[in-house]
């Protein structure tokens, strides 16, 4: 455990000292270092404690999947959780400490678990936990033991941007393969995205030398290819996290998630070195040999002074060669094999040439720690267990070299078909979907050369595909010497702790037992034991754990099948994933308006608008009551211009009309309006609206605020559906609106325009074109809230000014503007609906009690056949008025509130869908959907706040002006 | 006179004002641009025989010698504007089409747009985080006067998108609904200040 000497192609920058604290103690290591390196570096080796058992872990494989090294880093009054130690570059003046500890690293005093691992075997929640009656006590138990990293709920959201990008061929993997095969495409003329995960591109080829240079330059070489071509641009520190249909690939940048659409994926994401299973292989210590390789080439840091390589393949002796050049001593090699295979010989040969000893034929019994926890001693045997065979060495550090599994999760999730092919011991792709392309270890291509053709050729063929060049005919198949993996490193102890998955605490035992209690496939037993479901995913555990269940079923591995690790197959930041929120909000022309005049906000769909005008020293109530006063006394004005607005014309306008909505539109004359009722195919209400009549073949309508868009889309296509020759125009954002509204209103609006007011020209329910204040309006008289009352229509850009000019009049009655919540209780006074409030989404036309809107006799419109039929049913619910006695002065009253229940004996009979004190009637008034047996009594009983219970009159609505006479005020006057 | 959707305090961002110079991005407010749109099976011969000149295929935009883009957004429904001139033959269209004197099977369609001008190098950086087209093959086959036009979703609003190739370099203009001038122009500026330094400007 030290740094050495300068190495060729470390990405430390030994100018630049970083100082940080782990577990309390000052560390120093270099800029480019990661958490782990610098610690290694420093001689610390127990890096964190494991999942279950609280066991002493160090470094396992230092390529982002150490997940027992994982830590909580506080930096800047930030604090973040499960910060992945073997990966992420340390900084000055983190604060650092290992995840899931009581009492510290050193000291977790949750270690006790390691000694009751008896009693907590895998699936022992499934057997004790389903107590009703203990669940709870469990539940908290466990919810404080067990999680990783604490989340600071302090923190600020981070916004981080979202990207999209494009390309013609994307490499995942900048390994030799990679390398290759971005190199072949981009000379082919594609373009090309080319994402390793590392800090820099060159995968193996820049660790796994085997004591000498040469792939390394010729990695090198292959970087300054990449380099040099233009086409070909290289994202380090990005991994490909997910693939989606069309090869829409999610990348993971370090500050953003990247969404690539790209005409051709190239996977050449290589393999992860799997380890071996034997007792004690998690002792810090043991380690994968890719592992000490990295942190050799990459940090010049020594993981070990002596130490064994367990190995069954040339790349173990690769490693060996590795620490002899840096001055590791290598004690022995033990070779699971019983000779060493072709591709192993050179190097075996020059490892004896150098005093190295090599066991072949042997297995391991068991890794010793020694005091402190780490590991101390191998003890291992012949492969027959002859006793006389048993030998100890002692040692600081295990590498374990016994192969690999292909990173093809991607392929997986692409739809690849993968095979196990036994010469390389592992799955590999059998088809692959068009556009999708494997090469290198992944394809279960090992040797350097075949890397770097199979790199090509797939390169080659993703060109092809764009028509640049033509396909290679022979593909270049260079088989291997030898088998990189191990058909079955694994090695069980009657005393347990022979570890599968380092993520969960599983052990061979756990999947035994797992296959007796008949959880005995690959799916069954993975969600039985857990095993591949921790932070890792199992990329360090299920082929192992495939293995051991393949051999308890005495089948062979293909006939096992395998899991598809889901998108995203590798974990991702949530802030990456919420990505900047972009959240749409709509505003009126007259939103800057309303701010200057006080307004108070209010969501209503994706608008804003104003709730109500803020008064100085008065509250929100009062407030709101006056707004409702000044309609009902003079004259108010609200912004209606969140409600949708869509133009008909055509020949077919009127029918199309007819067919939409409930009303009778074909016989509306020009310049009148109606209201109309629209339903879906149940009968069922969705929205209603004012329709009126421009010319014979134009007509101009309302929608409810929140499903403008909606309706404007389904009108379209019902126009295709139904070959009907109309032309819509959505307006509902190109046109503001507001209703000036009140005894006062006609007064107000004659002093804006020239056009007749009287009731002779323009009568109530009219609608016509004229100039308001010099800008094109269209008015509606309409009585929403039950006054003498003009709802303006005209072009935004002009919304400001007609505002201004009609607040700003000169009268003795001044236009006050009111918002939303007088307008709801205005018409609620009037017991005029709100679709959506009044209704639900099975509410129909029969139940709103309207009859006087529903013309069944037309020959059609959009739900007409199901009321029909709902007409000769018994009614499910019936909107009822109710009103609340009014209070005695100076006292105060409980009310209901709107969805407070109402009650028929024990049994729920309704809701309450509006309801508000009315300062007109000065008592609380509302409308319940109720069942028809209450609604045919004379009182609701409503359970308000608390459980209690009130009783309110039932009422028939209209509350306020029953017989109408002041929306037709003009008409008397 | 007809207001920009934009709210003028926006146009006043000092943050994000800076020396035209160091600039990778400016951001217009182009709303003030004459303009009005037409649907109906008479709107292309309409537009003929008023001398526009109109585009063949759908999703693309041409910009005639005095200035007028007319932009085909469907194989019936089209966006005319003043992009570089002919303001006042634009008007007189539009008052024709609200005018009693409508021309048969023509329908009006009132584009009262927030109209914003994307320009700069900065351009396609900005590009790829607010909206999921590929915006560079666009570019490829658009030219001064000519081009394809997109209508998408950029930061979650509905957008007609030009790209088009001028002697300063690549220009976007993007028409939207105005209700979301507010929202659409600070999430602009807020992407913006991410890609680099902007300068925001309105000829309305």
């Amino acid at each position: 455990m030290s740094r050495l000497p300068v190495v060729k192609g470390e990405r430390i920058d030994r100018g630049t000292a970083v100082e940080f604290t782990f577990e309390g103690r000052r560390v120093r290591g270099y800029r480019g270092d990661t958490i782990s390196s610098a610690l290694t570096a420093a001689g610390v080796r127990i890096l964190g404690r494991s999942f279950k058992y609280h066991r002493p872990r160090g470094l396992l494989s230092a390529a982002g999947h150490d997940v027992n090294a994982m830590m909580q880093v506080r930096n800047g009054g930030r604090s973040v959780p499960n910060v992945r130690a073997d990966i992420v570059p340390v900084q000055p003046d983190w604060d650092v400490t290992a995840v899931n500890t009581r009492g510290g690293l050193a000291r977790d005093r949750l270690s006790v678990f390691d000694r009751l691992g008896a009693f907590l075997p895998v699936g022992f929640y499934y057997k004790a936990f389903h107590s009703k009656r203990w669940f709870p006590h469990w539940e908290r138990m466990f919810r404080s033991l067990t999680g990783l990293g604490e989340v600071d709920f302090e923190a600020a959201a981070r916004s981080t941007p979202k990207r999209y990008d494009f390309c013609d061929v994307l490499v995942v993997g900048a390994g030799p393969s990679g390398l290759a095969a971005a190199i072949a495409a981009a000379e082919r003329g594609a373009s090309v995205l080319l994402v390793d995960e590392t800090p820099a591109a060159g995968g193996s080829g820049t660790y796994a030398r085997g004591g000498i240079s040469d792939n390394s330059e010729r990695t090198e070489s292959l970087i300054a290819a990449v380099g040099a071509n233009p086409r070909i641009r290289l994202l380090t520190s990005t991994y490909a996290a997910g693939y989606y249909a069309d090869h829409w690939v999610a990348l993971v940048a370090p500050e953003c998630l990247v969404k690539v659409r790209a005409l051709n994926v190239i996977v050449a994401q290589g393999s992860y070195e799997q380890p071996a299973v034997f007792r004690g292989n998690d002792l810090p210590g043991v380690m994968l040999a890719s592992a000490a390789q990295r942190l050799l080439y990459h940090h010049a840091v020594a993981a070990a002074r002596r130490i064994v390589v367990l190995t069954s393949n040339a790349e173990g002796y690769a490693a060996a060669l590795d620490a002899l050049a840096h001055g590791v001593e290598v004690a022995a090699m033990l070779d699971l094999r019983a000779q060493p295979g072709p591709a192993s010989e050179p190097a075996a040969d020059e490892l004896a040439r150098r005093g190295v000893l090599t066991h072949y034929g042997v297995r391991p019994i068991e890794a010793v720690a020694r005091e402190g926890g780490e590991v101390g001693n191998l003890l291992f045997e012949s492969a027959t267990g002859a006793p006389a065979g048993r030998q100890k060495i002692e040692l600081d550090g295990l590498w374990m070299s016994v192969g690999f599994a292909p990173a093809n999760a991607l392929l997986h999730q692409a739809g690849a078909r993968m095979i196990y092919e036994p010469a390389v011991e592992q799955f590999v792709p059998q088809t692959l979907p068009p556009g999708v392309y494997a090469c290198g270890k992944v394809n279960g291509v090992y040797s350097f050369d075949a890397r770097i053709a199979d790199g090509a050729y797939a390169g080659a063929c993703a060109a092809a595909r764009l028509g640049l060049g033509t396909e290679p005919t022979v593909k270049v198949k260079i088989p291997p010497l030898e088998c990189p993996t191990h058909p079955y490193p694994i090695f069980p102890h009657t005393a347990g702790r022979e570890f599968v998955d380092f993520d969960e605490d599983i052990q061979v035992k756990d999947l035994v037992n797992a296959c007796q209690e008949g959880f005995d496939s690959s799916e069954l037993l993975k969600r039985f034991t857990t095993t591949g479901m921790g932070p890792s995913q199992g990329k360090h555990s299920n082929m192992n754990a495939l293995r051991i269940l393949a051999k308890i079923r005495g089948q062979p591995m293909d006939g096992l099948g395998t899991t598809t690790a889901r998108p995203m197959f590798h974990p991702v930041p949530l802030s990456h994933l919420a990505g900047r929120r972009f959240s749409p909000e709509r505003r009126t022309p007259l939103d800057a308006e309303h701010a200057a005049l006080g307004a108070v906000w209010m969501p209503a769909g994706n608008w804003r608008r104003p709730e109500y005008y803020a008064v100085t020293a008065k509250p929100r109530e009062e407030a709101i009551a006056d707004e409702v006063r000044a309609v009902r006394t003079q004259v108010g004005m609200i912004d209606v211009g969140t409600l949708g607005k869509i133009e008909i014309h055509g020949p077919h306008a009127a029918e199309f009309l007819e067919r939409v909505y409930t009303a009778r539109f074909a016989n509306l004359k020009v310049g009148m309006t109606r209201y109309g009722l629209m339903l879906d195919e149940t009968g069922v209400v969705i929205d209603d609206g004012v329709i009126g009549r421009l010319g014979p073949e134009s007509f101009y309508f309302t929608t409810t605020t929140g499903n403008s868009a909606t309706l404007f889309r389904e009108f379209g296509r019902l126009a295709t559906w139904w070959g009907l020759q109309v032309g819509l125009v959505n307006l509902t954002g190109h046109y503001a609106a507001f209703n000036l509204a009140g005894p006062a209103s006609r007064a107000i609006l004659r002093q804006h325009t020239e056009l007749d007011l009287s009731d002779q020209a323009f009568p109530y329910l009219g609608v016509r074109e004229a100039l308001v204040a010099g800008a094109p309006c269209r008015i509606m008289r309409v009585g929403f809230v039950g006054e003498l009352g003009y709802e303006i229509h005209l072009p935004a850009g002009y919304a400001v000014d007609v505002w201004r000019a009609l607040l700003n009049s000169n009268s003795t009655s001044r236009v006050r503007p009111f918002g939303v919540e007088a307008q709801r209780m205005l018409r609620l006074e009037k017991g005029h609906i709100i679709v959506g409030q009044d209704s639900d989404g099975v509410t129909n036309a029969l139940e709103l009690d309207m009859p006087w809107a529903l013309k069944l006799d037309k020959p059609f419109f959009v739900g007409q056949r199901s009321l029909r039929i709902l007409e000769k049913q018994p009614r499910r619910q019936t909107l009822v008025g109710f009103t609340l006695p009014q209070p005695s002065s100076g006292g105060t009253q409980r009310r209901p509130k709107e969805c407070h229940l109402v009650l028929d004996g024990t049994q729920i009979a309704g809701r309450v869908t509006s309801v508000g004190w009315s300062p007109t009637l000065a008592r609380c008034i509302g409308l319940a959907l109720v069942s028809p047996a209450v609604a045919a009594g004379k009182q609701l009983r409503i359970r308000i706040e608390a459980g209690e219970e009130i009783t309110a009159d039932i009422a028939r609505p209209p509350f306020y002006d029953p017989a109408g006479e002041r929306q037709r005020l003009g008409e008397l006057t | 006179m007809s207001r920009s959707p934009l709210d003028p305090e926006l146009l006043k961002f000092p943050h994000v004002v800076s020396a035209r110079e160091q600039a990778v991005l400016r951001l217009d407010d182009l709303s003030g641009h004459s303009r009005f749109g037409c649907k109906g099976p008479g709107a292309e011969p309409w537009l003929a025989a008023a001398g526009y000149s109109v585009p063949r295929e759908p999703n693309s935009a041409m910009v005639d010698a005095s200035g007028v883009m007319v932009a085909r957004l469907a194989t019936s429904e089209f966006l005319i504007e003043a992009v570089d001139g002919g303001s006042e033959r634009v008007d007189s269209a539009l008052r024709q089409l609200g005018s009693g004197s409508r021309p048969t099977n023509v329908y009006p369609v009132a584009r009262q747009d927030m109209v914003v001008g994307l320009q700069g190098p900065g351009i396609q950086a900005l590009l790829r985080q607010i909206c999921s087209v590929d915006f560079v093959p666009l570019f490829e086959s658009s030219g001064p006067a000519a081009g394809p036009v997109a209508l998408t979703s950029m930061v979650g609003v509905g957008v007609v998108a030009w790209p088009r190739r001028t002697q300063s370099g690549p220009a976007l203009r993007a028409w939207l609904d105005p209700s979301f001038a507010h929202y659409f122009w600070t999430t602009l500026l807020e992407v913006g200040r991410g890609v680099g330094a902007m300068v925001i400007g309105s000829n309305t």
